[in-house]
Formats: structure tokens, sequence, C-alpha cells
């Protein structure tokens, strides 16, 4: 049997991390692997935690759903406390060490599908304040990737083969663009898992974002020097 | 990424929902009457989206009640029509599935199971088995086919209106939330250029293009017990004559297995994971799959399991599939040990952990 790699990703709604995962397995599609990818899904809901899960393999796939990951990246405080179940003693443990403001919304919610919201952008400044007030007033808000708050508690990190602090959220808030945080977690993957050319990832962008890259180039440099710039980060710590 | 097309074969990589949508196209399927529900939404927005291009038709209704009752009625002009649903969607249908039937109409619905009872969980569930298997004030003359893979979506779902419109039974593609929202690989074809007939639809009541024409009366409403039990066992002769010919199931490695696992749908998945990590470890594993859960391959479990000791039945429900294995081997002293897990997944580590612990 071929090794299946298994990469579970999790952060607050709105880090970006269902776009990233689809983007990994449809590069891992491309190259010619066997991918699978499904998003931990519920009822619509701003600011709770959000889990894609990611199998990569020459072979065969089994379940779309794992219990331990050889990859697990938890990118908020409570998507430390929510994964510990997916850690193991075989894996390396990728997680954010920036100090974002988590959002107000229970992980455990079962609320209301919000149709008629739009949702906030948590890398503006002010998240919650372009949004119709009369109709979120109330209502618990989203997180923030500009505003600080705590971190990631050191105790809750769980036993696993390895552990790797990246400060992403910082580097892209001050170096490049709050919304190419996950880019940033994107090249991470590539450089920890090292089941795909980081190549197949640009392609992969280049496919999804082709229109907003001809559109506006820049896009594209800022897009490529955030990959670049995490898969560093791992290769640097690794 | 080229563009997705049904000329010569192509590898594509989707969710389960856009899968479906495609195998509609490929099935000929003219029309799908549906209403929204999570997790099978995507099926007609992908379809509405495929619409124009290739000259298919979509009407969104009401509720659930009245999607199942208009893909009757196109069905009764000879309209290769389907509808897609989900939970308690899928309840209001089986007036519908009833009718169905009771008429003997060709119609096709698509379940994306997801928890239950009632609007319990928009996620994942295998608790619609013994709905949509036996749902109704009838005795469950249907079709159902359980699919584990995206491949299995896409051939399952062609086959199921060939189905329909041979045996005229409704008949059914039992998904589930995780198909319809994962991503993976499969291929897709024009059934025809791989010699695969599409089965041609007719009128049922009436053809309205002939002027000559000859109208049948369906009754759905009887006067005498006689006229009903004569017409049920009609209904019924036909069932069981194409049992045998239409059951389909995967077993592996039965032959000298002492224990067998069952389950059906996604979680074969992860039971054959679990079997393909024991049978390396030298363990006597077997794996089996019923694909067709209605009718069911009683004949195909009774011999995979003949030398086994004992029977591993997993199932995100809490005994579905059990009691239609139980009813289906009744007789047999095997111990059975159960794994149910009612709207939930279940991993292969899962089925691994429970099997070594035994």
């Amino acid at each position: 049997m071929s090794k299946v790699i298994k990469i579970a990703l999790a952060g607050e709604g709105g880090q970006g991390v269902q776009s990233i995962a689809e983007i990994l397995a449809e590069a891992a599609n491309e190259e010619g692997k066997n991918a699978l990818y499904i998003p931990n899904f519920g009822v619509e809901q701003r600011g709770g935690v959000s889990i894609a899960y990611v199998q990569i393999s020459d072979g065969p796939i089994g379940a779309p759903k794992f219990i331990k990951a050889d990859i697990l990246i938890p990118l908020s405080p409570r998507a430390v406390k929510r994964t510990t179940d997916h850690a193991g003693p075989d894996t390396v443990y990728i997680y954010d060490n920036s100090l974002i403001q988590e959002g107000e919304v229970n992980d455990n919610i079962v609320g209301m599908q919000y149709f008629d919201v739009t949702p906030p952008c948590p890398t503006a400044d002010h998240p919650n304040q372009d949004l119709p007030q009369d109709l979120i007033a109330g209502e618990p808000k989203t997180c923030s990737f500009t505003t600080e708050g705590k971190g990631v508690d050191p105790a809750d990190i769980p036993e696993v083969k390895r552990v790797i602090a990246i400060p992403a959220n910082d580097i892209a808030k001050n170096e490049l663009h709050p919304r190419v945080f996950n880019v940033i977690i994107l090249g991470a993957i590539i450089a920890a898992t090292k089941v795909l050319p980081l190549d197949s990832i640009k392609n992969a962008l280049e496919v999804k974002l082709g229109e907003k890259f001809t559109a506006n180039p820049k896009l594209r440099d800022m897009n490529f020097k955030a990959l670049e710039r995490g898969y560093e980060l791992i290769m640097g710590a690794m | 990424m080229a563009e997705v097309s049904l000329k010569g074969e192509q590898r594509v990589f989707m969710t389960g929902n856009e899968v479906i949508a495609w195998a509609a196209v490929a099935a000929k399927a003219e029309i799908m009457y549906g209403y929204p529900i999570t997790p099978q939404n995507e099926i007609m927005h992908y379809w509405t989206r495929l619409a124009p291009k290739y000259g298919k038709k979509f009407l969104q209704t009401e509720d659930e009640i009245s999607a199942g009752f208009t893909t009757l009625g196109g069905v009764f002009t000879g309209t290769k029509a389907f509808t897609a649903t989900s939970g308690p969607g899928n309840v209001l249908m089986q007036e519908s599935a009833g009718m169905a039937e009771m008429m003997r109409l060709p119609v096709v619905y698509i379940i994306q199971q997801r928890g239950g009872p009632s609007t319990a969980t928009v996620i994942y569930g295998q608790q619609e088995t013994t709905l949509t298997c036996f749902g109704g004030n009838g005795e469950g003359y249907r079709i159902v086919y359980s699919p584990a893979t995206h491949q299995d979506l896409f051939d399952y779902t062609i086959k199921a209106f060939n189905m329909a419109w041979t045996y005229r039974f409704p008949t059914f593609v039992l998904g589930d939330g995780y198909q319809a929202k994962m991503r993976e690989p499969l291929t897709i074809y024009d059934p025809e250029e791989k010699g695969i007939k599409l089965v041609k639809p007719e009128p049922i009541v009436a053809d309205l293009g002939q002027p000559q024409r000859k109208t049948k009366h369906l009754r759905n409403c009887l006067n005498t017990e006689d006229e009903l039990y004569e017409i049920l066992k009609g209904h019924q002769a036909d069932y069981d004559a194409l049992s045998s010919k239409i059951v389909e199931w995967d077993a592996q490695d039965c032959e000298d297995a002492d224990l067998v696992i069952v389950s059906h749908g996604v979680v074969s998945r992860a039971a054959l994971g679990a079997y393909k990590k024991l049978r390396a470890e030298g363990k006597k594993i077997g794996y089996f799959r019923p694909i067709t859960v209605r009718p069911f391959p009683q004949e195909q479990l009774k011999q995979a399991t003949k030398g086994a000791k004992r029977l591993f039945v997993a199932e995100s429900a809490y005994g579905q599939l059990l009691k239609i294995v139980q009813n289906n081997l009744y007789g047999s002293t095997l111990e059975i040990v159960p794994m149910l897990r009612p709207g939930v997944g279940i991993t292969s580590e899962e089925i691994y952990d429970e099997i070594s612990k035994l």
C-alpha cells in the first residue's frame, strides 16, 4: 500500500483554511496523485473554527476523514484546543504563534444560517464595521487578524513528534498583506510534507486566481512571495 | 485545468454533488425538479449551470412533496426526470416514492444523507437507509444503490436511470453529506461512447404527439382488497425476478476469513482500509460491501460468511444496516459485533482499533 499523507488544517472562519486545502488538493491532483479534500462543514456561522482534511497519496485513499494527522496545522488558540484528537506521536505540528483576536462565536454553536448577511472581512482594520449594523446588533463578532488577541498557550499543545511555531499572521500583516496569510501557511505545508513541488502550487494559484493576477500583477508577486516565505520558514526550522 | 466535457474519457477532480450533475447529463436526463436542502444544494446549482449548455430544464418547487410529485409528472410524459434531497426532505418525498411504487414509475431520486432524526445535522449520516429502502406505506419496491467513491456516484447515477426505465421501479442513489462535499478524482465519460446503452424513456400515460393515442389509466386508488392484492402480487413477482439479476456487491478475501466486515456506502472505504491493514498483519479478515442495499445481495453474503466465526457490522446509524443483515442471514448462528455510530463518520483507524480489541 502506498503511504497516504494526512493533513489537517484548522483555523478561524475567514483565515482561509478551506481555500488553501482546496488548492493543495487540486495541485496534488494535477500532479497525477490521488487527493481527497473534505471540509468540516455545519450550519453557516461567522467566526467559528473551521477544519479541513486533505489526504494525498500515490495509491488509493480510504475514508474521507481520519483521526491522527501526519501534519496538523492549527492556526488560532482555540483551533489548538479543538484539534487535540488529531495529534499523535507521529504528528508534525505547525502552529501560528502570532497574537490574533479570535471570533466571538462559540465553537460548537448551533445557530441560524446566515443567508442575508455579508460575511465580515477579518483582514480589515475593523472587520465588523462595514456590515449593516442593524443586522449584526447583538450578534457575535468575527475574528480580526489585525487586532491583537491572546496567543496560543504552549501548555495547550499536545505531545507530538515535532512542534514548529511560525509567526505567519505577523509576517503577513507587517511584511506582505493580511490577506496572504493563508498562502504563507500553504508554503509551509509544502515544505513540511514534501509531497509536491512548490511550482505545482504556483500553477494551482494561477488556475484559481488567474483572472485576478492578470488584472493586478502585483497580486501574483505578493502571493508567490508569501508562498516562498512560508516554504523557507519551515525549511529553516526543520 | 481543461474545460470539463463528456467527450472521451476525462479525469476530473470535483465534489460529489458536481459529479451527480454531470452524471445526470451523461445519462441524458432532461429535467431536474428540486427544493434546496443541505448537503445536496450544489446538485441543483451545478445542474442549472450546465442546463443552458446542454438544453436541460430545471424547476424549483415550493417544497419536497411537490418536488417528488413534479418529478413523477415529468416521468408520466416520457421525460427522463430526477430529483435530489436529504434528511427531512427525503421523508417528504416518500409520499411520491410510494406512488411511484404503486404506478411503477421510473423515477430517480438522489439522496445525500444528513444526520437525523428531523433537522439534526446538515453534515452526514447513514440514517436514511431504512427510509430509502422501505419508506412509504408499502413494501419497499425500490432499487437502492449505495455508492462509496466519486466514480461510483457517476457510474451508478447513470445506471439508476437505466434501471428505473428498464424495471419501472423507483430507483435511488443513496449518497451522503461526505460524498456530497468532498473532492476526489474520477473519470467521467459519455456512456454511449463506451458501449453502455442508455434506455430510452417513453410516455407512460399517453403519447401526446400521437393523434390516435391510446391513454393508459394508471390507478393509485383501488376499490377492493382483491384488486390491490392482485396488483401487489404482480409487483412482488416482478421485484423478486429482478432481484437476482441486479444485486451488486463487493467481497474480498472472505473465503478463509474468520471475521468479515460488512458496511455500505462511504463507511466501506474505512472498512476497506482497516481490512487491508489487518490482512497485512496476517489476520484472517474479509470484506463485504452490498452495493445494492435494496434488493440486498442475500445469497452472496451467506456465501461470503459461510466459513466465518464473526461478522463485524459498521455503520453511521444505530442498526439500520444491521437489521437488514440480520434479516438476510436468518437462521445463521454467526456472532455479530456491531459498531454503530449514528450520524457520525467512521475512520479506518476506528474500525481497525475495534477489531484489534476483539
